[in-house]
């Protein structure tokens, strides 16, 4: 199976702070990558250089098939983004906003319609497209956001925490609708803080000031933490994981 | 640079102007201040100033000289005095606005080809009226000049040359119209307001980090962000320059091409003054108010406008020679009042196209510091 993401050594310094430390990641393509760690952790800053958004320090790799710091122009192309905000313009209408999109990534406008059409049936938005961003409830606008993302046909998602504030029946609905991408061989990098989540993933990395701290699938790494209380959740790995980097 | 790109940004950002309404106002209410401005300038025209003379010559030429002040349109010759300080004492009681004062031997100069100095004093108290005073004074001798030069060759020294003093007021001097004053300290102010927000905004709503993610240049994301602020200061101008013509019958006497040049130039650096601060600012309130700081004032007090340059001090006057309202004044003087034309103001141009150049690059630069 062909790599989505492959970077090794991977580090950023804002000044003599180091946010993230030299470290290693692959994500295959077609699979669900979660991303956890504490507040602070790095992984934003991770997920800005991976997008291409953000210079790396130091490291190597690629993304999407494309040399991370050669290509980040062409890797923004290939790569659908949903920052930690997932910011839109909210004086625009949804349409307004896609229609944006479809101009920055030089869509032939012979195409827009279908290409707008195509997005907002997949997240289900219809009745909404014309009405004022700033009025819709954050259920529509995290779907905005995702058919803003998927409106160029990217192959690799990045989603930084896109179920921080929205209610377990909308989490749920994002989660299937993640896996329905996946089968179609589309690979998502999703950070989050809830846990439970990580066990729709088919990997997960723990990050921790700037190191990834353990990766794998979540059932094995809980094994390996806990081997010995098979009833643990990845919540109790996590703990002593991060416990025993304090010490 | 993709035109694609640029069409995009550009049109989204003509939405958020389009619909918030403090914009609005500021982009489009300005040519109605400008009207009222320039009705105000405009409207008090001068006509039959009550104007006094003494003779002390008393020759036909003079003669001549005080009928033909009478005959204008401007100046009725109200009072016929003795001395000069009858007439201080007649401009000082407001009764006349204006006293001509011809010296004896005015009428023998003139007829020898000698150079004839004639006094012109003007009450200064109104400049408008009183700069429109002057200009006519000045008219008037040019044509005496014109004439007398008549079947000979140019290039002969005027004749008569007038000796202007401005009662009250000296600052007038330099106020010979008011209206390519106020007309470069609104366009630099709307410019730069409007544009200060266009980068801030973003960055306080998080919005940049959406633009950052997409395949934009800074570049692109600069021109997209310039382009409607730079159309709407156009309509500005454009409606601006209609309405002095259509309603005061005001038109640049040396051709229009000039004036539209100038006024793109000029709006561009206005606009781009108003972007670099919002990419600088980090914070849409930070960046409005540096933008007023850094246009309102400079425009108004060190430009030409208000002071003349050639008064101020010597470390004002170099920071003059940084406003761009000062070049655009002198363009602006050059075109509606002196009728010369773009070839014989290039200086001008070309400090607005270098400024224009320099903050466009400025603007690239703090884009791209702002991870694009
Ligand atoms: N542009 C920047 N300049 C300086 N420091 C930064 C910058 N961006 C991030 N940091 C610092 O890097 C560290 C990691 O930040 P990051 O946003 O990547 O964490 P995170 O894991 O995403 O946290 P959260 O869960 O709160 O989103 C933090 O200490 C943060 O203050
Ligand atoms: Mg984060």
């Amino acid at each position: 199976m062909a790599e989505a993401v492959a970077v090794r050594g991977l580090s950023k310094r804002f000044g003599r702070f180091t946010a993230v430390d030299g470290i290693d990641l692959t994500v295959q393509e077609g699979e669900i990558f979660g991303f956890l760690g504490p507040n602070g952790a790095g992984k934003s800053t991770t997920i800005r250089m991976l997008c291409g958004i953000l210079k790396p320090s130091g490291g190597c790799g690629r993304v999407a098939g494309l040399d991370l710091f050669r290509d980040a122009e062409r890797i923004k192309r290939r790569i659908g983004y949903l920052s930690q905000q997932f910011s839109l313009y909210d004086d625009l209408t949804p349409y307004e906003n896609l229609r944006l999109f479809l101009g920055i990534y030089r869509v032939a406008p012979s195409l827009w319609a279908e290409r707008i059409e195509e997005a907002v049936a997949s997240v289900g938005l219809r009745p909404d497209l014309h009405r004022i961003v700033r009025g819709l409830p954050p259920g529509a606008r995290q779907r905005l956001a995702l058919a803003c993302a998927l409106l160029h046909r990217p192959r690799l998602l990045f989603l930084d925490e896109p179920t921080s504030g929205v209610d377990p029946l909308a989490r749920r609905a994002f989660w299937e609708f993640i896996g329905g991408l996946t089968r179609q061989g589309i690979s998502a990098f999703v950070s989050t803080h809830h846990l439970e989540e990580a066990d729709r993933c088919g990997r997960v990395a723990l990050m921790h000031e700037g190191r990834i701290v353990a990766c794998g699938p979540p059932r094995r790494l809980v094994a390996e933490v806990l081997p010995e209380r098979p009833e643990a959740g990845l919540e109790d790995a996590f703990a002593i994981l991060l416990r025993g980097r304090a010490a | 640079m993709r035109a694609r790109c640029i069409r995009a940004v550009a049109r989204k950002e003509m939405i958020h102007l389009l619909r918030d309404p403090r914009s609005l106002a500021l982009a489009f209410l300005i040519p109605l201040l400008l009207v009222l401005l320039f009705g105000y300038a405009l409207s008090l025209d001068v006509e039959e100033l009550a104007a006094a003379v003494v003779d002390r010559d008393c020759s036909p030429e003079s003669r001549d000289l005080i009928r033909r002040i009478d005959a204008s349109r401007a100046f009725a010759v109200r009072a016929e005095l003795e001395t000069d300080t009858a007439l201080s004492r007649a401009i000082d009681a407001g009764r006349v606005s204006v006293g001509w004062v011809v010296p004896a031997g005015w009428g023998a100069a003139l007829r020898a080809g000698r150079p004839a100095p004639l006094q012109v004093l003007i009450d200064g108290s109104d400049p408008n009226t009183g700069s429109q005073a002057r200009a006519f004074a000045a008219a008037l001798i040019e044509r005496l000049n014109a004439e007398r030069r008549g079947g000979r060759h140019a290039g002969v020294p005027p004749a008569v040359e007038a000796r202007i003093r401005i009662w009250f007021n000296e600052n007038l001097e330099s106020r010979t119209f008011i209206v390519p004053g106020i007309l470069a300290v609104i366009l630099m102010i709307a410019g730069a307001l409007l544009a200060s927000t266009a980068i801030a905004r973003e960055a306080e709503s998080g919005t940049l980090e959406t633009l950052r993610m997409l395949p934009l240049t800074a570049g692109e994301l600069t021109a997209g962000k310039a382009l409607p602020y730079v159309a709407v200061a156009w309509i500005d101008v454009l409606a601006a320059a209609v309405l002095a013509w259509g309603v005061f019958g005001i038109a640049p006497r040396a051709g229009i091409a000039g004036f539209l040049l100038a006024s793109f130039l000029y709006i561009l650096v206005a606009v781009g003054t108003g972007l670099l601060l919002s990419a600088l600012a980090g914070s849409q309130l930070v960046a409005t108010q540096l933008a007023i700081l850094a246009t309102y004032l400079p425009s108004l007090l060190l430009s030409d406008f208000v002071f003349p340059r050639q008064n101020m001090p010597s470390a004002l006057q170099a920071l003059s020679a940084l406003v761009p309202a000062t070049y655009f004044i002198d363009l602006l003087n050059g075109f509606y009042l002196r009728g010369i034309p773009a070839s014989g103001l290039w200086p001008s141009f070309l400090v607005l196209f270098g400024m224009a150049v320099a903050l466009a690059a400025g603007c690239v630069w703090a884009v791209r510091r702002e991870g694009f």
